[in-house]
């Protein structure tokens, strides 16, 4: 998993916990503004989040919530209990949601329709407040959410669309039907600025796979064809497709609002079509075909339609319709009433209302779904069959609902759910005679927050009537309902259930820690101060030594130390790790900045990042991240030239900036390279000239990477216009102080035409320093051990002066030598070893080896460094102080600043 | 450019993008009569279509691509 995505998913926890509880307050200070601009802030940022991801149902979800919370907050709609059970709900959801994306980095398409079921209860609650008649369109809105579920398999014929089909279409699509192929019609209108969000809705509807028919419609005719809009979207398309309903799910997963989809049971298809100026076949024809077909002889009757077909031109509309009988007859033979229906139709020439024959119908389609095709088809023995179907279903759905009352917590919206589930269920089964008791025991249940009321009611009515638990007994298709029903209606229960099933341990708690940083702080500073005592160690084993004579005790000491320091440095490590960040941390952010500042300079870049996952301490990582901005813009506005410049140069068009992060041994390297124009030393050179940052003198003798590492110089820049990108010279000496400020190096390498080269080298932490302790003038000093290089005697009469310099050749090259004395101003002589012999620290500046005279060299020490505060802040010499392990204070020299 | 504009022939090929739509358009209106060759064409993008559409040009040569023709006939009988 990503971090970004890691991050994302420990911050909505707490932001969806934070919603919780504000909710929870608003419960009991339903008024405060306060709190509700709260609330708002969190959907809203939680929304803005979800954005940056691929899931478009948790963004829909929260979309909806944010409106509503934000008219919540505007006071266009009154807070109320329902609003906050709709709001928790869809937390809930997108806790689930989250749930899934922890556990498979996606939302699986099957979440879409309980989205847009959610986002719909959502945004009904906003207009219905609007509307100002709350509550009562909440509970249309309840009912409504509840009885399309009950009711979902009966057909709505009403809202089918109009089809006319070429009859070979129809035949193709009529046949797919049957055999248990759900045929979809698909309408997508999409919104008129689509085009702008850069969609192609034309590409997207070409995408729905097993096409059988297609067709563009314009919405408005074009008046005037001259000031058409091109870029408005006018056109609906429309497709017939037997493609599995998961698959278009998946393709219009991200536009619900504008697509359509209606499944179209077989009947629908037998359409009659052609001419009906002429008829073909008379009265005498249809009366005998009936008699034919009332007495069963249907190969009789095919044999007739057969010869009737031939005599006919096939252009006519009966000839259609008869075609369609032989079909019916091949193809659902026990369906008599759709065949007889046609039949009757050629006395007419209308196609049959296939709505009559619903009852029929309903249980064809719901037999679509393999096994019960056979069951109840004549009209003669149907009724009961169909009763029986009926309260099949009836005892699933009141099953659904048993097991929603029995899942654990009470919610008032789901109760309210169940209820009207139920009263919908008892009335669709003629029993109104128990609405009555049934709406008293969900009030009842109401009013206590409990379920268990409406279980006993439920319990007992059951019991009281046998005759309705009869299908229970019937298992195969009500196992298969019952999961749909659990999908519906128990989707978090069930959620849950899998989860613990399959890993019995798993909490759903997150598993990282949050800590506040002071803790983490406050650890590093005991760690620090434990280093401290232990380094007192070896000094109470020298002085058991050497003032009491006691040996033995001394070197016990010696061991019991080493092992409190194995401990002690172990732990130190580990919370140098709790503090430790990936540079990806600030890594990614470039990518969108980059493309952002190439836009508005109008090149094209390449950004390539690497060794994200190398990590640093987080304060280091921080200070770094501005410093770094400052260079990438640099790069972008300087470095790299426009395409045609490049191309004129023989480049590729499209620059390259690559951002690297590496570890080299205790530091952190992060490099940024271009392939852009380079520096041109001589530019520099005359521009650091011209604002008076070197003289004349350095301008002739100065060598083309001296006059390269200007561009660190206080108040240098080479930009000749001020853009709000950069040039205002305030660039990379502020680089460069913000990464010397935490020890860091900067550098830089370039060649003209070719690229420039920045590096930063960091501490991989700042927390621990290792410094050599040196001794001049009876005082001890640290100096950083990242800075020395080596330590030398050098005899006296070594020493050249050069002008008032002191200086030595040391392996071939003249090292300047600056007694400490001397630069902290104390007047006394350094002080050489009986072979006369200074102790001299060779230390590196600026790339630069510089010999510092001491009186003596001491051991090396880890110590945490403190920065010196207050009136010692101001003191540029020293870089901090820091205890030692026998109290006295160690002042740790800068030798930088001290030069 | 995925449209070639001739005198009195608009060539599309491959893929016709968003950005063909207004060109298509003002070169339909300063030629009303003109025709089109498809030929080559394997997507057009929603917006030419409703251009296509609203105009009903004639077409000279179907695409090679199937689905598109398909689709096209479909759009440009209506």
């Amino acid at each position: 998993m990503n971090s970004l995505l890691e991050q994302f998913l420990s911050e909505a926890r707490d932001f969806l916990q934070g919603i919780g509880e504000k909710l929870m307050q608003l419960e009991s200070d339903p008024t405060s503004h306060e709190l509700m601009v709260e609330l708002f802030r969190f959907v809203h940022t939680l929304k803005g989040n979800s954005g940056l991801f691929d899931f478009p149902e948790m963004t829909r979800v929260l979309h909806a919530s944010e409106d509503l919370m934000d008219a919540v907050r505007n006071g266009r709609v009154n807070y109320s209990q329902k609003l906050a059970d709709q709001l928790l709900d869809a937390m809930d959801f997108v806790g689930m949601l989250m749930d899934e994306i922890e556990a498979t980095e996606k939302i699986s398409n099957k979440h879409a329709a309980p989205a847009a079921e959610l986002t719909k209860a959502l945004r009904n609650l906003l207009t219905a407040s609007e509307a100002g008649s709350e509550s009562s369109e909440i509970d249309d809105i309840l009912n409504e959410i509840t009885q399309t579920q009950v009711a979902e398999n009966s057909i709505d014929w009403e809202s089918l669309p109009t089809l006319n089909l070429p009859e070979d279409i129809a035949e193709q699509l009529h046949a797919h039907s049957l055999r248990g192929d759900s045929v979809f019609w698909v309408e997508y209108t999409p919104e008129a600025d689509s085009f702008f969000k850069g969609e192609d809705p034309f590409y997207l509807i070409r995408q729905v796979p097993d096409t059988e028919w297609r067709n563009v419609v314009l919405n408005s005719t074009v008046e005037n064809l001259a000031e058409m809009d091109v870029f408005n979207s006018v056109a609906s398309y429309q497709v017939l497709t037997h493609a599995p309903a998961e698959e278009l799910e998946d393709l219009f997963r991200y536009i619900p609002d504008e697509h359509r989809r209606i499944e179209i049971p077989a009947l629908a298809f037998v359409k009659p079509s052609g001419n009906t100026d002429e008829h073909a076949v008379d009265e005498d024809f249809i009366a005998n075909v009936f008699a034919l077909f009332d007495k069963g002889e249907t190969e009789e009757v095919t044999r007739t339609i057969n010869t009737m077909l031939e005599l006919s031109a096939p252009d006519l509309w009966s000839s259609s319709a008869l075609r369609w009988v032989l079909r019916l007859i091949e193809r659902e033979p026990e369906n008599k009433a759709a065949q007889r229906a046609l039949l009757e139709s050629l006395r007419t020439l209308q196609s049959p209302d296939w709505s009559e024959l619903k009852p029929v119908e309903t249980v064809t389609t719901i037999a679509t779904a393999p096994p019960v095709r056979n069951a109840v088809v004549s009209t003669s023995n149907g009724s009961n069959s169909v009763v029986d179907e009926k309260m099949q279903y009836f005892n699933e759905v009141i099953n659904a609902q048993r097991e929603i009352l029995n899942l654990s917590g009470f919610n008032e919206g789901r109760l309210k759910s169940v209820g009207a589930s139920l009263i919908c269920c008892y009335k669709s089964i003629g029993r109104s005679q128990d609405v009555d008791s049934l709406e008293l025991a969900i009030k009842n249940a109401l009013a206590e927050n409990s379920p268990t009321l409406l279980l006993k009611w439920l319990e007992h009515s059951l019991e009281n009537a046998p005759e309705l638990v009869v299908a229970e007994k019937i298992p195969a298709p009500v196992n298969n309902l019952a999961m749909q029903n659990d999908v519906k209606f128990g989707r978090r229960a069930e959620d849950a259930a899998g989860r613990k099933a399959d890993e019995p341990n798993a909490v759903t708690a997150s598993k990282t820690l949050k800590v506040d940083q002071e803790k983490i702080d406050r650890l590093m500073n005991l760690i620090g101060e434990m280093v401290v005592a232990k380094n007192a160690l070896p000094y109470l084993a020298a002085r058991a030594e050497t003032v009491f004579g006691v040996r033995d005790l001394s070197r016990e000491i010696k061991a019991q130390y080493a092992v409190i320091n194995r401990v002690a440095e172990e732990m130190q490590d580990t919370i140098m790790q709790v503090r430790m960040l990936p540079v990806s941390f600030i890594f990614q952010r470039f990518p969108r900045m980059v493309r952002d500042i190439s836009r508005k300079l109008g090149k094209e870049v390449d950004l390539v990042l690497e060794g994200e996952s190398t990590e640093a301490d987080k304060n280091i990582i921080e200070a770094l991240s501005d410093p770094l901005i400052h260079i990438v813009r640099n790069s972008l506005d300087h470095g790299l030239e426009q395409p045609d410049v490049r191309i004129a140069a023989g480049k590729n068009g499209t620059g390259k900036l690559l951002i690297r992060a590496s570890q080299e041994s205790d530091r952190v390297l992060i490099e940024i390279i271009d392939d852009g124009k380079g520096i041109n030393p001589e530019v520099i050179k005359h521009k650091a000239y011209e604002k008076g940052l070197i003289d004349e003198a350095t301008l002739e003798r100065i060598s083309d990477q001296d006059a390269v590492n200007l561009v660190f110089a206080a108040g240098f820049s080479t930009a000749d216009v001020i853009s709000d990108l950069s040039g205002r010279g305030v660039g990379m000496d502020v680089v460069r102080s913000a990464v010397e400020k935490v020890n860091g190096t900067v550098g830089i390498e370039s060649e003209v035409g070719k690229g420039t080269r920045l590096y930063l080298s960091l501490p991989l932490s700042m927390a621990v320093t290792n410094v050599m302790i040196i001794q001049s003038n009876k005082q001890i000093f640290g100096v950083p051990m990242d800075m020395v290089v080596e330590t030398v005697r050098v005899p006296r009469s070594q020493i050249q002066s050069i002008k008032q310099k002191q200086t030595t050749v040391l392996r071939g090259r003249i090292v300047p030598l600056l007694p400490l004395n001397d630069l902290l101003a104390s007047n006394m002589p350094q002080l050489p070893n009986e072979n006369d012999e200074f102790a001299t620290l060779i230390v590196r500046v600026h790339g630069e080896h510089v010999g510092i005279l001491v009186d003596d060299f001491r051991e090396t020490v880890d110590i945490i460094l403190k920065p010196m505060t207050g009136i010692l802040g101001g003191l540029g010499g020293y870089s901090g102080a820091a205890l030692l392990g026998d109290g006295s204070v160690l002042m740790v020299l800068n030798p930088r600043e001290l030069m | 450019m995925a449209i070639e504009f001739k005198k009195s022939l608009a060539v599309f090929t491959e893929f016709v993008s968003v950005e063909e739509a207004e060109g298509l358009l003002e070169w339909l209106l300063k030629n009303p009569k003109g025709k089109i060759n498809l030929a080559d064409c394997t997507h057009i993008h929603a917006s030419s279509l409703q251009v296509l559409m609203a105009f009903k040009p004639t077409i000279v040569h179907e695409p090679k691509d199937a689905d598109l023709a398909i689709w096209l006939k479909a759009a440009l009988a209506s």
